[in-house]
Formats: structure tokens, C-alpha cells, sequence
């Protein structure tokens, strides 16, 4: 079963676990729960995070600071499991869920119901050759990225590796967080990507910053997951507010 | 060249002919070989006609009559009969080689022949089916290309291939395979050609997602992955053509100064009780081996069409290095730096100003050489169009491929220097620093597959391996990803990068190149660490003994040879990566009692 497949659009929102203080996590995920957010996605937080803006890794940095850890945030999870019913996406960069043991991580993931997994530094090369098995074995569906520019055959190839989750689209080519205006040339190519992927869902991402592009990104795609724009008003305190502003 | 031999015009020797791989056909006219032959047959191949102490009016006229491009001269030909042969046809003289000795006669003919051809020693003219010593030949000196010969058969490919010299032209094949004298067996040498095309596993391999072993690979975002198949296939595409090598060469000799000199270090020698060659890349343009990779890679990036340049740099070398090609090219450049190395280096900051180069501070983690790297894969990211020029062997496929490639011109000369020098193309041990490992990567090139060459990697200790505040990488690394490989990486038991500490700001970064983590841990190459205070005892030592002031880095590759138990003919290479004028702080301030 694909827990990304719904009728309605979906929203989704980034979320780095950690931050701003180190048990903030379950408020907010109870928080966008409530408020009629789709899926979350939880970011594990990295010393190095090559594809993301100033914002993630302001958040990356203060969390890592306020003493998260892959393993404790896995631990925070599995306190809240009986409060949080939305499906949960966690996202991070390779290297902590190698060194955490990529198998003991998986089967961690497995008894947490985790939905997918998003790992940005893993291609569908190196997922196939080397990790896929590791994956299947306690049945842990993966998200890749594609791109405007991605080759057509490339993005049925990954939409096929991802039947059990989703594809996320990066809207534009650049690091997180950077908005930028959905053309009309960037609206008919999302399209083609969406039909390009089949029956596996399509979400935009990395610059959803505002109701107005939402609702012209669900023109094209399943839904949108809302990243640098959430930690901002949390930075501002506001959240509560952006969050209704946008679902 | 494979040249095979003793042919005539029968069904067997024309199949011969047919074969892909096979471009020379040798044909006997002498009366007293088994393959003795009168005839030939058309072919598109090279014909080669064998001749043993035959006179000129003889040997012209099998010219005319087979129209053959080339005479093999198999007897005691003089000098003088060769210069009365016709002009515009090949000429390869060929020797009988048992001992060292032999190889001298081959000085009186060079210049006069194309090719030597080294057979086994025999009365009777070659032919003998035996093979001799290979090991020989590694005291042949001369400028004339040659083709190794005699007793080279079926189970002889695994053998070729470890047999290497800079002037051997390729192989001829002749009686082992064959059914009968004249009777050849295509199927045989075409197995064998099969065989010895099928190269022996290289420690410079990579499979084919870039991995060395367990290390390597392109751990990229998908929006990264365009630019580095790009990368690679333009790579692959231009870097071997002779319109690169042309530009290439001429920029190492004219720009940079290469090649760089293999100087016999004696007073050092005599201290150590060994004989130390430094290798001078400190006398490249810019003052250091960085430069080798720079020229490679703008040279690739202009083939590109790329005109905006992006690079990290930790203390400013390679930096200085891409704004100088940079400015060479007119293209533009912006080099990323830590916001506290731009404190630190600020003479670096300001050469790479004049070279008209934007010197952008990267202000995130811990503002040092790892967070330039991130702060330059976003702005990839950001602008896939430009070019990134890495410095070291570091970052995702193909990268440390490129690098160690450019870098290898550092081997390359090493291999002609020693020939003249010691007799030999190789020494007993290579020894260079790693940081990422660049150096070392062109150090130890060409040597990689030599089981006789230790390969000696020396790395940064710090205040000490164990003290917290160490860059020993290998030492102190488990396997992890970092800037798009997986290596060995400083971590902690959270997989987050750990600041690395070297008084040398070229060593101070918490990775080390794939393709090192994968010699050192498989064995091939050896990692020492060297202190803070043992790389500035160099340094000082160095100055005073030899009058050449190093790196800090280089510093650390000398400190090695304390550390080893050596003879006194050990042939041992240093590779002298840069010299210390960029230094100058750190040494007022150590050695301020002077």
C-alpha cells in the first residue's frame, strides 16, 4: 500500500528534528497534525549539508548544538508513536545512517512505521547496486529527487523505484530554500513529469514559500512539501499562523 | 605493436592477417630459417621482411618485389650497411640479449633504426622459442622504441603485462604459436591478444560507479548528477587526444616550468644513510604541485564551454593556483575560503585578488576548508553551468580520477629522471604527504602496480594522534560520505564530521582521498603520522642541510624518513610538494630564537 496516494492535494512540511530546542519535535509534529498537514518530514540533522540554503542549516547547526542525535531523535519517535497518526518521512544526508548501522536503522524505521526515507546524497545507482536489498528486507520505501532537467527515462526509472512512496520534484535547480517564480515553461514541464511518473505520486518542493504557489503547483503535481518558509516563522515564532495561512 | 612472425602466403598465415589486433606481418627470407619463405600475399597490414647478414642489392629488391614497409635486420649488420639501405622504409635492427652487456651494443644504431627488437641470445639467429630476461631491459637507456621478442606464447600474457618500460613498442610473436613451422594457429593468438588486452587489475581502477575498492563512488544529489556525468564523459572524450596533450605539455613546460628537477639530496642522504632524491614540484609556478591539476582541468573546462570557474581552498594554494589559470584563460573565477583561513592567509587572499579571482568566505560550521567545499557544491548546485575545479582527489567520481590523472605527470618524470640517474624507473620508496592527497596521488602514479616501489603515505598528527587535535585520517577514520565519496572520514559516533588539526593548513581537512583510503586499507600503500613539532624539525633540518626552505606539508613527507629503517642503497623519492614563502608566519613565530 502507498501512503502518499490520496484523491485530495497534499501538504506536507519539513521539519529539523531538534530544533529550535532539542524535544521540540513532538509539539510541532502534533501541531501540523491538527492543523490538517498531510505527511512531515523529519530532518536529521548534519554537520555538512551540501544541498541545503542558510535556513536548514542555521537549524541543522543549532539543533546538532542542542545535542540531537540520530539516535536520540529515534528514541523522541518512538515516545510519540501513539500521538501521531500522519504518515512520517525522515530525511537526512547518508552519513549519520551509515554510521548508526544502516540495517539497525532500517529495522528501527520498520518499528516505527516510518513511510519512507529520503536521502539526497544516495542516487538511484548507488541505491540499486549496493544499499536496495538492506532496504527491502524490512520493507522501507525510498524517495528519490528529480529535477526539471532530469532525462525523461530517468524519472520513469526512479518513479518505478519509488512506486511505494513518492517522487520529490526540486522545482528549480538550486539548494533549499530559494524562491523563485513557476513559470508557465516550468509549469508544463512539472506536467510531463507528473505523467512521466505514472501512478507514483508527485510532490514540489525546495521553494514553496506561499499559499499563491501552492495552489499553482497543485495545477501540475500531487502536492508540495514546505520547507526553509515553516522554519522561518518558527524562527519568528509564528508557525501557528503560516501554517493556516498555507493549509 | 604486435608483429607476428615467420608467415608465408598458405590459409593460415592470411587468417593471421585478418585478425583485429595484428598490424605488423613478418615474412623470413632467410635461407637458413625453418620459415624460410619466397612468397607473400597482399594484405592492408604493415609487411616487415626478416633478413639475416643478407647484402643491399638483396634486400632491395624483396622491397620492390613485396612492397614491404619495413626490414628487420636479424644478423651483424654494421651502422654503415644500414645507411645504405633505402630511405623512407622502416628499419628495425635486432639484438640478442642475455646479459646487462648486450645492451650496449644497441648505442652504436640509435638513430639509424625505428625500432630495436630484443630477442633471446642464440647462434642461430632468433627463432629459438625460449624467452630471456625481461629484467634486462630495465637498464636499457636509449631513445629508440623497442619490441620485445623470443619465446613470448600463450601463458606469456599474464607476464607481459607486469613487464613495463617507457620505450617498449609492443610484442612479436612467432614460433610457440604455431601447429608446424609456418603452420600458425590464429585461434591461439587471438585468445592471447584477448588476454592481454584484458588489463590486470589496476589499483587506479574504478568500477563502474567510481568506486576504488569499498571507497569512492558519486554520493551526489540528484540536481549534481547531469554535471559530473558531464564531467566524465568530457573527460574521457578530450583529455587523451592529441589536441589536449599538445596544450596540455606546452603550458606544463612554458607556464608552470616543467618538468620539475629530481635533485639528489646529498647532505641529507648522508644524515639518513640512504640515497634521497627530492622530487621539486616547490618549483612549479605558484609554489606548488597544485598548479599540475589546475592547468589539466581549465584546459578541460574551456573545451566545456564553461566560463565561470568555482573552487574551495583551505590555505589559499589552491586557490591561487585556479585564479592564476583563471587569469591565464580570462575566465571568471570565484574561490571559496573559510572565513578564518581568509584571517589566517591573508597574503593568499590578496594574490588571488591581483589574479582577479572573487574570494567568497564561507561562514557556516566551523568557517575552515570542509565548509568552503559546501559552500562551492552549492553554488554548483546553484549554477550547474559553472565549472568546479577541485583541488584535491577528493569529492564524487570522476574527480579523484581527474586529479590523480593531472597529478600524474609528477611519476611520469620521476620514471625518466631515475633512469638516468640510478639506471632504474623506479625507486625502492615514494613518500609524500596526504591532506586529500593530490601530491601523493601523482607521486605515486605510475607505481601503484610495482610491488617493488613502497608507497608511503604521510599524514598530519597534529599535537598527536591520540591528543583530540590530529588530522590522521586514516589513523582515525571509519568509512563515511563526505563532499560526495565515500572514504575515510573523521567522525564522531553520530556521523558528524569532527574538526580535524594540523599546523599545516594544506593537511587539515577530515577526509582523505578514495583512492588512498583504499591503498592504505588494503595494504598497498603504508600511513605514517608526523607531529606538528616533528614537520617543523623538518622544515628547519631541510633549510639547513640542502637550502631549500619546504612546506609545511612537504615538511611532514621529509619527517618520514626519520621514522624508517633504511639502507644505504635504498633509492628513496621525497616528493617536495611546495615550498614554505606561504609559511613564513608560522615560521617567524617558531623560530623566532634563530
Amino acid at each position: 500500500m502507498n501512503r502518499f496516494k490520496k484523491e485530495s492535494k497534499q501538504v506536507s512540511i519539513f521539519v529539523t528534528a531538534g530544533y529550535p530546542h532539542f524535544d521540540s519535535l513532538k509539539g510541532q509534529l502534533l501541531q501540523l497534525q491538527e492543523l490538517g498537514v498531510d505527511f512531515a518530514e523529519v530532518g536529521i540533522p548534519f554537520s555538512d549539508p551540501m544541498a541545503d540554503g542558510p535556513v536548514i542549516q542555521e537549524t541543522s547547526s543549532i539543533a546538532l548544538a542542542n545535542g540531537m542525535k540520530l539516535g536520540l531523535l529515534l528514541q523522541q519517535l518512538e515516545a510519540m508513536q501513539n500521538e501521531i497518526h500522519i504518515p512520517l518521512v525522515l530525511m537526512g544526508y547518508l552519513n549519520p545512517v551509515l554510521q548508526f548501522g544502516l540495517d539497525a536503522f532500517l529495522q528501527k524505521c520498520q518499528n516505527l512505521n516510518i513511510a519512507s526515507l529520503i536521502l539526497p546524497d544516495l542516487s538511484v545507482e548507488l541505491y540499486e547496486t549496493k544499499y536496495k536489498q538492506a532496504f527491502e528486507k524490512y520493507g522501507i520505501p525510498v524517495t528519490f529527487l528529480v529535477t526539471p532537467l532530469t532525462p525523461d527515462a530517468r524519472v520513469q526509472r526512479i518513479a518505478q523505484v519509488c512506486q511505494n512512496s513518492f517522487v520529490y520534484l526540486v522545482g528549480q535547480n538550486g539548494i533549499t530554500g530559494q524562491g523563485y517564480d513557476i513559470s508557465s515553461t516550468l509549469s508544463t514541464r512539472y506536467a510531463e513529469l507528473k505523467s512521466l511518473c505514472g501512478s507514483t505520486p508527485l510532490f514540489l518542493g525546495f521553494g514553496i514559500d506561499s499559499k499563491a504557489k501552492k495552489e499553482q503547483a497543485f495545477s501540475s503535481v500531487d502536492g508540495v512539501i514546505v520547507g526553509t518558509a515553516y522554519l522561518k516563522a518558527v524562527k519568528a515564532g509564528n508557525e501557528g499562523e503560516f501554517l493556516r495561512g498555507l493549509v | 605493436m604486435i608483429k607476428v612472425c615467420g608467415l608465408t602466403d598458405n590459409a593460415s598465415s592470411k587468417q593471421v592477417a585478418n585478425l583485429d589486433g595484428v598490424n605488423h606481418l613478418g615474412f623470413i627470407f632467410y635461407e637458413g630459417s625453418k620459415r624460410f619463405t619466397t612468397t607473400s600475399f597482399y594484405t592492408n597490414k604493415k609487411k616487415v621482411g626478416v633478413f639475416v647478414n643478407a647484402s643491399a642489392e638483396y634486400i632491395k629488391e624483396q622491397v620492390l618485389q613485396h612492397k614491404l614497409d619495413a626490414v628487420q635486420l636479424h644478423g651483424s649488420e654494421s651502422p654503415d650497411f644500414i645507411r645504405q639501405l633505402p630511405h623512407g622504409i622502416k628499419i628495425i635492427k635486432a639484438f640478442g640479449i642475455a646479459t646487462e652487456a648486450d645492451l650496449d651494443t644497441t648505442q652504436a644504431y640509435e638513430g639509424l633504426a625505428d625500432y630495436f627488437l630484443f630477442d633471446t641470445k642464440s647462434e642461430s639467429h632468433g627463432g629459438t622459442g625460449t624467452a630471456f630476461n625481461w629484467r634486462v631491459l630495465s637498464n636499457y637507456k636509449g631513445n629508440t622504441p623497442f619490441i620485445l621478442s623470443g619465446g613470448i606464447g600463450p601463458d606469456s600474457a599474464r607476464a607481459l603485462q607486469q613487464f613495463s618500460h617507457p620505450k617498449l613498442a609492443g610484442y612479436d610473436l612467432n614460433s610457440r604459436f604455431e601447429v608446424a613451422p609456418k603452420e600458425k594457429d590464429p585461434t591461439a593468438i587471438a585468445n592471447f591478444l584477448k588476454l592481454l588486452k584484458m588489463k590486470t587489475p589496476s589499483y587506479l581502477d574504478t568500477d563502474s560507479l567510481g568506486f576504488y575498492g569499498e571507497f569512492g563512488g558519486a554520493y551526489v544529489p540528484e540536481l549534481l548528477r547531469p554535471n559530473v556525468e558531464e564531467l566524465d564523459a568530457a573527460f574521457n572524450a578530450y583529455c587523451f587526444t592529441e589536441a589536449f596533450e599538445t596544450d596540455y605539455k606546452q603550458l606544463l613546460k612554458d607556464f608552470v616550468g616543467r618538468p620539475t628537477p629530481l635533485y639528489f639530496a646529498g647532505r641529507l642522504s648522508e644524515k639518513y644513510g640512504a640515497t634521497i632524491y627530492l622530487k621539486r614540484e616547490d618549483l612549479c609556478h605558484t609554489g606548488a604541485h597544485k598548479v599540475n591539476n589546475t592547468v589539466g582541468q581549465i584546459l578541460l573546462a574551456k573545451h566545456m564551454g564553461k566560463t565561470n570557474i568555482i573552487a574551495e581552498t583551505g590555505a589559499g594554494q589552491h586557490g591561487v593556483a585556479t585564479a592564476t589559470v583563471c587569469a591565464l584563460m580570462g575566465l571568471n573565477c570565484i574561490v571559496y575560503m573559510g572565513e578564518k583561513d581568509i584571517e589566517r592567509q591573508a597574503p593568499n587572499v590578496q594574490r588571488m585578488k591581483m589574479l582577479g579571482a572573487e574570494v567568497r568566505p564561507a561562514t557556516s560550521g566551523s568557517k575552515t576548508l570542509k565548509d568552503a567545499t559546501n559552500e562551492a557544491i552549492r553554488h554548483w548546485i546553484n549554477h550547474p553551468d559553472s565549472y568546479y575545479l577541485i583541488g584535491s582527489v577528493v569529492g564524487p567520481h570522476p574527480y579523484p580520477k581527474i586529479v590523480a590523472y593531472f597529478q600524474s605527470v609528477i611519476s611520469k618524470e620521476m620514471e625518466q629522471q631515475l633512469l638516468e640517474k640510478t639506471g632504474k624507473t623506479y625507486p625502492n620508496k615514494v613518500i609524500a604527504c596526504v591532506g586529500g592527497g593530490s601530491n601523493a596521488a601523482g607521486a605515486f602514479y605510475q607505481y601503484y602496480d610495482n610491488a617493488d616501489v613502497e608507497l608511503v603515505a604521510v599524514e598530519a598528527a597534529g599535537l598527536g594522534v591520540d591528543s583530540g587535535k590530529s588530522a590522521a585520517t586514516s589513523i582515525l577514520g571509519t568509512p563515511g560520505v563526505l563532499h560526495g565519496s565515500l572514504t575515510l572520514l573523521m567522525q564522531d559516533e553520530d556521523g558528524q564530521v569532527t574538526e580535524p588539526h594540523s599546523i599545516s593548513a594544506g593537511l587539515d581537512y577530515p577526509g582523505i582521498g578514495p583512492l588512498h583510503a583504499h591503498t592504505i586499507a588494503t595494504g598497498r600503500a603504508t600511513s605514517i603520522a608526523i607531529t606538528d613539532d616533528e614537520a617543523l624539525a623538518s622544515a628547519l633540518e631541510l633549510s639547513l642541510l640542502e637550502g631549500i626552505i619546504p612546506a609545511l606539508e612537504s615538511a611532514h613527507a621529509l619527517s618520514a624518513l626519520s621514522k624508517m629503517e633504511l639502507k644505504k642503497d635504498d633509492i628513496i623519492v621525497v616528493n617536495l610538494s611546495g615550498r614554505g614563502d606561504k609559511d613564513m608566519n608560522t615560521y617567524m613565530e617558531k623560530f623566532s630564537n634563530l
